[in-house]
């Protein structure tokens, strides 16, 4: 007991009433109510979100019969992966799933590699044109795909490149670049220039002082980067629909193929290409706000 | 000293030669392919040579008036000479104008090289000309109309929806209630969510046997399936696509807005709730004002994002069903239809139109209002 | 205006106590500084008393009504937050006006206390400005003046000045002391600086690990410290600590520092006594330990070891044993470095603690007048 407590409980109010203490009791439980209505709305959304995630996979894990039958189950009963199966048996997927992945590796590669000394210098250097060529990049980042696919695969065809996987990643890497600038460009500009002052002070060069002290810290956000292009390459179907035909990726070829393949294929591709972003956001997602809120400025 | 100067623009170089490469280049030959065509000319000479100047060119299939004629040898391989005539001619050119200048036999139909006094234009340089042919075969297609309104009604019902959820969305993570992270990790889902899966996904929701009847059937509401989507019923296709956009797109909004709303300093929110503003005056006087700028950019893409729809509709409607401005894009393009990538890059250059005109819009519109708000 | 009263307050951020049972009552009118050290807990009490966050324990009355649960809006509490909050897409008229604006106060009304606030604050000229590009002082002149604006039962302040250069500072405080003096509100200042608590306060209450450590007027938390830690945090240079032992000394009881002995005031004999063949602390404050520059009688001998001239006095470093001393001369007392004085310490200036507890002992007669 301190003196203050001390002396408060001789100046203490009244004691409670029973008006005062059913007072402090709705207050009580209108502070609660506002508490658990939060949740409530929070627990709605999240359920928006899950519930259309949770039936597609129900629609994955069943038997094609009951894919196929009506009512349909709310809940794969029985547990089958006849349906996957048959989706990854099927002619042309597994083909196309290793294009998407060597696209969106190459997109991923030569993205970073490109975008890191120009992120690099958009942090680090103040030289005449800085600002117009920053609010370039950020202007192209919302280019729509649509203006470029068109003109890029008549150039393609004209120049032998049309229908190639790696043509298709150059295109994706142009699509992500702007992004992966700013974004990388974010990333050093949340690491003190005074690392690599200190650095170079204690003896490294400028590339040094880079190599040894930025990039190991800036890994993280840069990885981030990267798994954005990932996830976009993986994800964009129409360019990757206009520039392959024998060479499609696994978007292009499930819409193709929309139209000519029964529920079975189309939902167990739908939940099949779902997958490999649902692990990455769960590995980016603590970076996703710095990312955004960066580039907004 | 030089060298560091030089620095940064090094490190720029290969970004920027990517970007014109990829952005620059493209864009002009869309440019091409949407106002140019291939054609043949008849180049008219001020003399008869090949070199010389040109007058002015004719249409194939022109008719023309032989006004002088002009022989002329021409040694053939083996060394043996022949007659080789050049005229000169007067004829209407595209613009409509009479023009005269010489041609050489071999661009020209005439009966008889020494009598006949007409001729027709069969051959010529080849070379390209400015035509507004493909935009007006799109703007007269008629299908251009349903997917320019179908493109906007969708913009139009998506966007508010989405800001309003993220909005929602944002306020719900800035609550500060136990178990956010994982809320977090539940609303960033749908970014890494594929346009094409989601069309899928809500497909497999409003088709006949699909979930949303299952579920009517099952409860009892309705006795026996309603078909949503099918020719003739387009509002229930566009709810689903709707529903299929603004569950897969919300996200991004919402990271955006949230990243606006932590660069807003809580003191700000708090000050709102001390002097007596509750949660709506607060987000009204207080959050909105001072997250326009966010707001634009999330305006911005979201709208050029929501005007290239193109899978989702694919995917819940089926090809052909239900137009929109990129899938007329693909449909003309595609190779085993109508292979024209003219009309493609007229859609495209249509597109990229739309989303110019908007963004300018929109950052007029948020500009002028401020304005009007230091005059007030 | 009316009182406030936090009550057994307790609040915890997963299982740290941030504040642990504090109990404070502000009169009505009364101005009390919340005084402690960063993260000693005195902005999450302001903020709980504000309702920017709810005590987990406890409740907090403010003009005898409980608003324990309550949203900030329903306590009718007015505040000037540490970063000003000013808002920057509305003009000064209009930040001003927010609190009243919000409680939809009649037009007429509403303009007459904007200016009259403006008018208080010296920043009628500036209304219908925006604070985009406002110095820090305007930015703080615009946030006092939307919390005396709102008219509310109680004002609470979050260390209002820490933002503002040294020379502002000083002249802000005594502008507030003045302003809320002659306004009379119940006032609840938060602040890590000493001076201004000081300066300022009818009553300062000192807060260490989210504990109320002592509530007393500025003069008695100076010159009666609870316990060792108030000593030390107020007053520059803090108060000097010196380990004593308490021994039978020419047949009375003495406290015994090197090889002086001192003796303890009547008063304090009894409570004293238990602490015979312990050792304890006696504390004593720079400016109250004489400075001889030659032999008196009862004056310990000690070498300089460090002399630093502030302007106004000069600050010497001496060692007792194992003892840090500071004590304060008049600018023209001749010492240097290494030279000798000797040292008078008046008993009746002297805070006797217990070496264990770190609080003071003190007679009975203080612990009732307390």
């Amino acid at each position: 007991m301190t003196e203050a407590t001390v002396r408060s409980e001789v100046g203490s109010p009244a004691p409670m009433t029973q008006a005062v203490q059913a007072a402090r009791r709705r207050a009580k439980m209108r502070h609660t109510l506002r508490r658990a209505s939060v949740y409530a709305v929070a627990i709605a959304i999240a359920l928006w979100i899950l519930v259309p995630i949770w039936l597609i996979f129900t629609m994955a894990f069943s038997t094609p019969q009951d894919v196929r039958s009506f009512p349909k189950p709310f809940y794969p009963s029985p547990f089958s992966t006849d349906t996957i199966e048959f989706f990854l048996n099927t002619e042309g997927v597994l083909r196309s799933t290793l294009n998407s992945f060597i696209v969106a590796i190459i997109a991923l590669l030569l993205s970073t590699a490109i975008a890191m000394p120009a992120g690099y210098a958009i942090a680090r250097f103040v030289f005449r044109g800085r600002d117009t060529i920053r609010l370039g990049i950020l202007s192209v980042r919302a280019f729509p795909v649509v203006v470029l696919a068109v003109p890029l695969a008549v150039v393609f065809i004209r120049l032998g490149m049309f229908d190639q996987t790696y043509s298709l990643a150059l295109m994706h890497t142009a699509l992500t670049l702007p992004t992966t600038i700013l974004v990388i460009a974010s990333v050093f500009m949340g690491l003190p220039y005074e690392f690599e002052e200190a650095a170079q002070v204690f003896g490294c060069t400028r590339l040094q002082a880079f190599w040894r002290v930025v990039l190991p810290l800036a890994v993280p956000g840069i990885a981030a980067a990267a798994v954005l292009t990932f996830v976009l390459s993986w994800n964009e179907v129409f360019a990757a629909i206009l520039l392959t035909i024998t060479n499609r990726t696994l978007p292009a070829q499930i819409l193709y193929n929309l139209d000519k393949s029964g529920d079975p294929y189309k939902f167990a591709g739908g939940f099949f290409m779902l997958v490999p972003s649902l692990i990455f956001i769960f590995f980016i997602r603590r970076y996703l706000f710095s990312m955004w809120g960066q580039l907004n400025k | 000293m030089k060298k560091t100067k030089l620095l940064p623009y090094l490190l720029l170089l290969p970004s920027m030669i990517y970007l014109l490469l990829f952005f620059a280049y493209p864009m002009l030959e869309s440019f091409q392919l949407a106002f140019r065509r291939e054609g043949q000319f008849l180049n008219l000479r001020v003399e008869p040579q090949d070199e010389a100047a040109v007058v002015g060119t004719l249409a194939l299939q022109t008719d023309v008036t032989v006004l002088e004629r002009q022989r002329l040898e021409e040694t053939l391989p083996n060394g043996r000479t022949r007659p080789f005539y050049w005229f000169r001619v007067e004829g209407l050119d595209t613009a409509g104008t009479t023009i005269e200048g010489w041609a050489s036999q071999a661009n020209l139909f005439i009966e008889s090289r020494t009598e006949s006094t007409t001729a027709r234009v069969v051959g010529g340089e080849s070379a390209r000309e400015w035509t507004l042919d493909y935009v007006n075969r799109m703007l007269n297609d008629y299908r251009f109309g349903s997917a320019l309104g179908t493109t906007i009604l969708l913009v139009v019902l998506i966007l508010p929806l989405q800001f309003i959820l993220a909005i929602i969305m944002a306020l719900v993570l800035q609550a500060q209630i136990r178990g956010s992270s994982l809320f977090l990790y539940i609303f960033a889902i749908p970014l890494g969510i594929s346009d094409l899966a989601s069309g899928i996904i809500w497909y497999s929701i409003f088709t006949q046997r699909g979930f949303l009847n299952s579920f009517l059937v099952g409860t009892g509401v309705l006795e026996s399936p309603y078909i949503f989507i099918r020719v003739g019923n387009e509002s229930w296709m566009i709810a689903a696509i709707v529903l299929a956009e603004v569950w897969r797109a919300t996200s991004i909004v919402m990271v955006i807005v949230v990243s606006g709303l932590q660069a807003l300093p809580r003191d700000y929110i708090e000050a709102g709730q001390v002097f007596g503003a509750n949660l709506w005056q607060r987000l009204r006087y207080i959050i909105l004002p001072l997250l326009k700028p966010s707001l634009q950019v999330a305006l911005i893409l979201r709208t050029i994002l929501a005007l290239q729809v193109f899978a989702v509709v694919v995917a819940i409607a089926g090809r052909d069903v239900l137009s929109v401005l990129a899938y007329e894009t693909y449909r003309w393009y595609d190779p085993q239809r109508f292979n024209s990538p003219n009309m493609a890059a007229v859609y495209a250059g249509f597109i990229m139109l739309l989303s110019l005109g908007v963004s300018l819009f929109y950052l007029r519109a948020v500009r002028s209002e401020e304005e009007a708000a230091k005059l007030l | 205006m009316a009182e406030i009263i936090v009550e057994h307050a307790v609040k915890k951020f997963g299982k740290f106590v941030a504040i642990d049972d504090v109990s404070l009552t502000v009169d009505d009118k009364e101005f009390v500084v919340l005084l402690g050290p960063s993260g000693c807990g005195k902005t999450t009490l302001l903020r709980a008393i504000a309702g920017l966050g709810m005590v987990n324990e406890g409740r907090v009355l403010i003009g005898g009504r409980d608003v324990t649960y309550l949203q900030p809006k329903e306590r009718n509490v007015s505040m000037v937050f540490q970063n000003y909050a000013i808002f920057p897409h509305m003009t000064v008229f209009d930040n001003i006006a927010f609190g009243l604006k919000m409680r939809k106060t009649p037009r007429d009304v509403l303009q007459e206390r904007v200016e009259t606030a403006a008018r208080l604050l010296h920043i009628e000229d500036m209304l219908d400005r925006r604070p985009g590009t406002m110095s820090g002082g305007q930015r703080q002149r615009i946030a006092v003046a939307r919390a005396i604006a709102y008219d509310a039962q109680a004002l609470l302040m979050d260390e209002p000045l820490s933002n503002l250069d040294a020379l502002l500072r000083l002249e802000m405080r005594a502008e507030l002391k003045a302003l809320l003096g002659r306004l009379g509100a119940t006032t609840i200042y938060v602040t890590h600086d000493q001076i201004e608590a000081l300066s300022m306060g009818d009553r300062i209450a000192v807060m260490r690990k989210g504990q109320i450590v002592q509530v007393d007027t500025p003069t008695r938390v100076y010159d009666l410290p609870v316990d060792h830690f108030v000593g030390s945090f107020i007053g520059n240079p803090p108060m000097n600590f010196m380990r004593a032992s308490v021994q039978k000394h020419d047949g009375a009881l003495q406290a015994r520092v090197g090889d002086l002995y001192i003796t303890p005031p009547d008063y304090m004999l009894a409570a004293l006594r238990p602490y015979e063949g312990k050792d304890i602390y006696i504390g004593i404050r720079a400016e109250n330990t004489e400075v001889l520059s030659q032999p008196g009688a009862g004056a310990l001998p000690v070498t300089v070891e460090v002399v630093e001239p502030l302007g106004a006095m000069n600050l010497l470093t001496i060692l007792i044993e194992d003892n840090v001393l500071k004590v304060s001369t008049h600018p023209d007392f001749p010492v240097v470095a290494g030279g000798q004085v000797w040292l008078l310490f008046p008993e009746a200036k002297i805070r006797w603690m217990d070496r264990d507890t770190g609080r003071a002992i003190t007679p009975e007669l203080e612990q009732v007048v307390a």
